[in-house]
């Protein structure tokens, strides 16, 4: 079986290659055959990389060790459902997932274009099996995961206990998806480039595969930090991490553009800067990619090391290269057709977002690669970590929040006077407002009062909007406000999705807020009936007990919450000790409410019988998880504005 | 209009609501001030875990040396001196602002200024070049090709017409 997936990946690299050769002869020559001819390759190469992901599934699941991948990354204890997603536990299959998706995207792209007969779309295609020839030529050339052992093992070597959880099965795929969906964009920016293409039918296009992708990468990263909060077991859910940074970069920047591209859509300018920011985006995925595969920075989310990383440097820097000269080349291309009227606008705010989504993007990249150029250019090692990031991105983060709220309210080309003083009175009073009755409540410390002004702020706009929307509404539809408010979001599903995104982006805020700046932590070692206080919490250990679980030995304590004498419930903190990769794991022990999260962790057992206990109580940390589902609901919405630009397209013919 | 006042109402209890939920807790806070060394540091193992909430067994030794130096009478900087000394200066999550170091910290703040610096220049260019060109045609495009906003007009008066059309029906 592993020569047809070989083969498939071979042939796979083969079609990628002629996709190529034949979209751009037949875009040279006009002619209809080589084009037709080059996308029915790219949907060969989807069909082929499917073909190679089902046979080396089959391998996983089966164990069959003479697979070297399936022998690394699983073993027969492993449960069935946790070997299948070991598919991207390692390097080769990470790879392979990332060429299923990619050509998927492939295939996706020509499916939903298939009735124009464009040769631009031609162009986009080409662009997709341009990055297929360098996937499917590192899984033929350079990691194969289809390398065959000449004496299989008896027992493979088991599933790094890390990914052993439910939250893994689902998170990489999520956030691939995102990540390897910017090739859609970036393949719309080059195409316009290639093809002289101008007309704001493309960006259309492009905003709605950005904001899929987006949306999709988004909710990785919180998928992520679930992970991290539930499985790494120290407290937090979001620690500065490299790989952690090099998801949240390419969101970055793509959040920066889905923000110009409204001004290019409305006003024909920033063309050359949103054209940088699809290529940054993409590049910066890659980047990513290349961030967790490389092992170039020291990580805990790098499950799959190796020697690609050069590979994966040399498509950035030949791919940015070609990006940028294409650029300089249609310079006249991308010249803005109007020119903006004042700076204070919708459009001036815009501009001012997007310098500060490509600060903090900056700021992140280069707190994350420091530590190398640091120790290249003066020989000593350094860390670069949460506490630097915590001091340089948050004033940068704090800034965007209150432009979330400034933006939308500005009217576009000029704000006036009258225009500002009525949007914008109401918000900073409800802003100063909450920070005056947070203080004496114990809200101290520049940063938390600025984020509760902010978010206070933000909530009074996204309010303010909708309601007058709501009245707006009122004198042509009579309806009550709850169906009033679903109409005004079907009549512009795009603005108003936006502003429920931002009403998600506050929920994070405010999230994050109250479960760092208000963390309360205790520690102590244990014996049974012994107790620990924390916040209005009390926690008894009742006992320790020891059993076999699945493929570990897991220590289990019982520890009793009471809160004012009455029992609330026992959590059950734990430590799994995994006997194949003799690696132990915390299982944090959770009890969550919507205002705060109880979080136990067992430290370990001590020479004298104790146990060491740590507690944490996280206030409002519900808010971080729940307003990136809002997050996600409202991207579904602005996303559903499909039939508004139908409606359009059927009248313009 | 009175509807919108009492949304308006609603959201000023909402959002007042939102401080004092956040602001109960901190009282009690941050106040352990070997959390506020360990906040700080790294974990030298391979875990890579901040100090504070690792628990590895290198992580713990060094939390209890923090605990008892504190205990000692030590100040912070003497503590982290000493920690430094003895497995360098990769323990720190913050590399000290000196030397080829200031770079990371001045960096981002200095290229937001220039950002910010250069985004207001290109706003006052084109707000300027707006106020010259105001009662002529207003920017230029492609040679002979249409603009966006010469096929966004274009688009629209379709639309207009093929509405006009169907109410004339």
């Amino acid at each position: 079986m592993s020569e047809i997936g070989r083969l498939a990946i071979i042939l796979g690299f083969a079609c990628s290659c002629y996709a190529v050769l034949s979209i751009a002869w037949g875009l040279r020559t006009g002619m209809a055959g080589p084009l037709k001819s080059g996308r029915r390759a790219v949907w060969i190469v989807c069909g082929l990389t499917l073909l190679a992901t089902i046979v080396l599934e089959r391998a996983l699941v089966a164990r069959d060790f003479s697979y070297r991948y399936v022998a690394e990354h699983t073993s027969l204890d492993l449960p069935p459902y946790y070997a299948a997603s070991a598919l991207w536990a390692g390097q080769e299959g990470s790879l392979l997932l990332w060429l299923l998706i990619l050509s998927s995207y492939g295939a996706a792209f020509l499916w939903c274009y298939r009735k124009r007969f464009d040769p631009f779309y031609d162009a986009v295609a080409m662009v997709v099996a341009t990055v297929m020839i360098f996937f499917t030529g590192l899984l033929t050339f350079v990691c194969s995961p289809f390398r065959i052992l000449a004496t299989p093992p008896a027992d493979g070597n088991g599933l790094n206990p890390l990914l052993q959880d439910p939250g893994m099965m689902i998170h990489p795929p999520i956030l691939y998806t995102g990540y390897v969906g910017f090739i859609i964009p970036f393949a719309f920016g080059i195409a316009v480039l290639l093809m002289n293409r101008t007309g704001t039918r493309w960006i259309e296009e492009v905003r709605r595969w950005t904001l899929f992708n987006w949306m999709f990468l988004g909710f990785g990263v919180l998928l992520g930090a679930r992970w991290a909060y539930i499985e790494l077991g120290w407290g937090g859910y979001w620690g500065w991490d490299p790989v952690e940074n090099a998801s949240l970069m390419p969101w970055l920047v793509g959040t920066a553009f889905l923000h110009s591209v409204m001004i290019e859509q409305r006003r024909g300018m920033l063309k050359t800067w949103n054209v940088a920011l699809i290529v940054l985006t993409f590049e910066l995925s890659i980047f990513g990619t290349f961030l967790t595969r490389s092992g170039v920075l020291t990580s805990v989310h790098s499950f799959a090391e190796s020697d690609i990383g050069p590979w994966f440097l040399g498509f950035i820097l030949i791919s940015s290269t070609a990006a940028t000269a294409l650029i300089l080349y249609r310079k006249v291309l991308l010249e803005s057709e109007n020119r903006m009227d004042a700076v204070v606008s919708r459009e001036g705010s815009f501009l001012f977002n997007n310098v500060l989504f490509v600060a903090l993007t900056f700021a992140t990249f280069l707190g994350t690669t420091f530590p190398v150029i640091s120790e290249a250019v003066t020989g000593e090692k350094i860390s670069v970590s949460a506490p630097f990031f915590n001091r340089v991105n948050v004033p940068i983060a704090l800034a965007l929040l209150l432009l979330t709220g400034i933006g939308p309210v500005l009217s576009w080309k000029r704000a006036t006077a009258s225009v500002l003083k009525r949007n914008f009175i109401l918000p900073i009073f409800v802003g100063v407002l909450a920070t005056l009755v947070g203080i004496p409540f114990g809200l101290h410390g520049v940063y938390p009062i600025v984020c509760v002004a902010g978010a206070a702020f933000v909530l009074a706009t996204i309010v303010m909007e909708f309601a007058r929307g709501i009245q707006a509404r009122k004198d042509t539809e009579p309806a009550a406000p709850p169906m009033a408010m679903v109409h005004l979001v079907q009549k512009n599903k795009r603005r108003y999705g936006g502003y429920i995104v931002h009403f998600g982006v506050v929920m994070i805020f405010v999230g994050v807020l109250g479960s760092s700046v208000f963390q309360k932590e205790a520690h102590a070692p244990l014996k049974p009936g012994e107790s620990l206080a924390i916040g209005p919490y009390s926690l008894t250990l009742r006992g320790v007990e020891e059993k076999q679980i699945k493929n570990a030995m897991q220590t289990r304590a019982a520890v009793d919450v009471s809160q004012g004498g009455k029992r609330l419930q026992t959590m059950h903190p734990s430590k799994a000790f995994y006997s194949k990769s003799q690696q132990p794991m915390t299982e944090v022990a959770l009890r969550p409410t919507p205002a705060e999260d109880l979080y136990l962790i067992l430290g370990g057992v001590n020479d004298d019988g104790s146990v060491s206990i740590q507690a944490y109580i996280n206030p409002l940390v519900s808010l971080v998880w729940l307003g990136g589902i809002v997050m996600v609901f409202g991207t579904l919405i602005a996303l559903s504005d499909r039939m508004r630009l139908k409606r359009e397209e059927k009248l313009l013919g | 209009m009175r509807r919108a006042g009492a949304a308006v109402a609603l959201l000023v209890v909402l959002a007042g609501g939102i401080a004092p939920a956040v602001a109960t807790e901190s009282a009690a806070g941050r106040k352990d001030p070997a959390r506020a060394i360990t906040s700080q540091l790294i974990c030298p193992c391979s875990c890579g875990e901040i100090l504070s909430g690792c628990t590895c067994d290198t992580g713990k030794a060094m939390q209890g040396f923090v605990t008892d130096a504190l205990k000692t009478g030590k100040g912070k900087d003497q503590i982290v001196a000493s920690l430094v000394a003895k497995y360098g200066e990769v323990i720190r999550g913050a590399p000290k602002a000196e030397g080829f170091n200031l770079i990371v910290w001045i960096a981002p703040f200095v290229a937001t200024v220039i950002g910010f610096f250069i985004a207001a220049f290109v706003l006052r260019r084109w707000v300027g070049r707006r106020r010259v060109t105001a009662g002529g045609p207003v920017g230029g495009g492609l040679i002979g090709a249409p603009t966006t906003a010469d096929q966004d007009l274009a688009r629209l008066r379709a639309r207009a017409e093929a509405e006009l059309k169907r109410m004339g029906e």
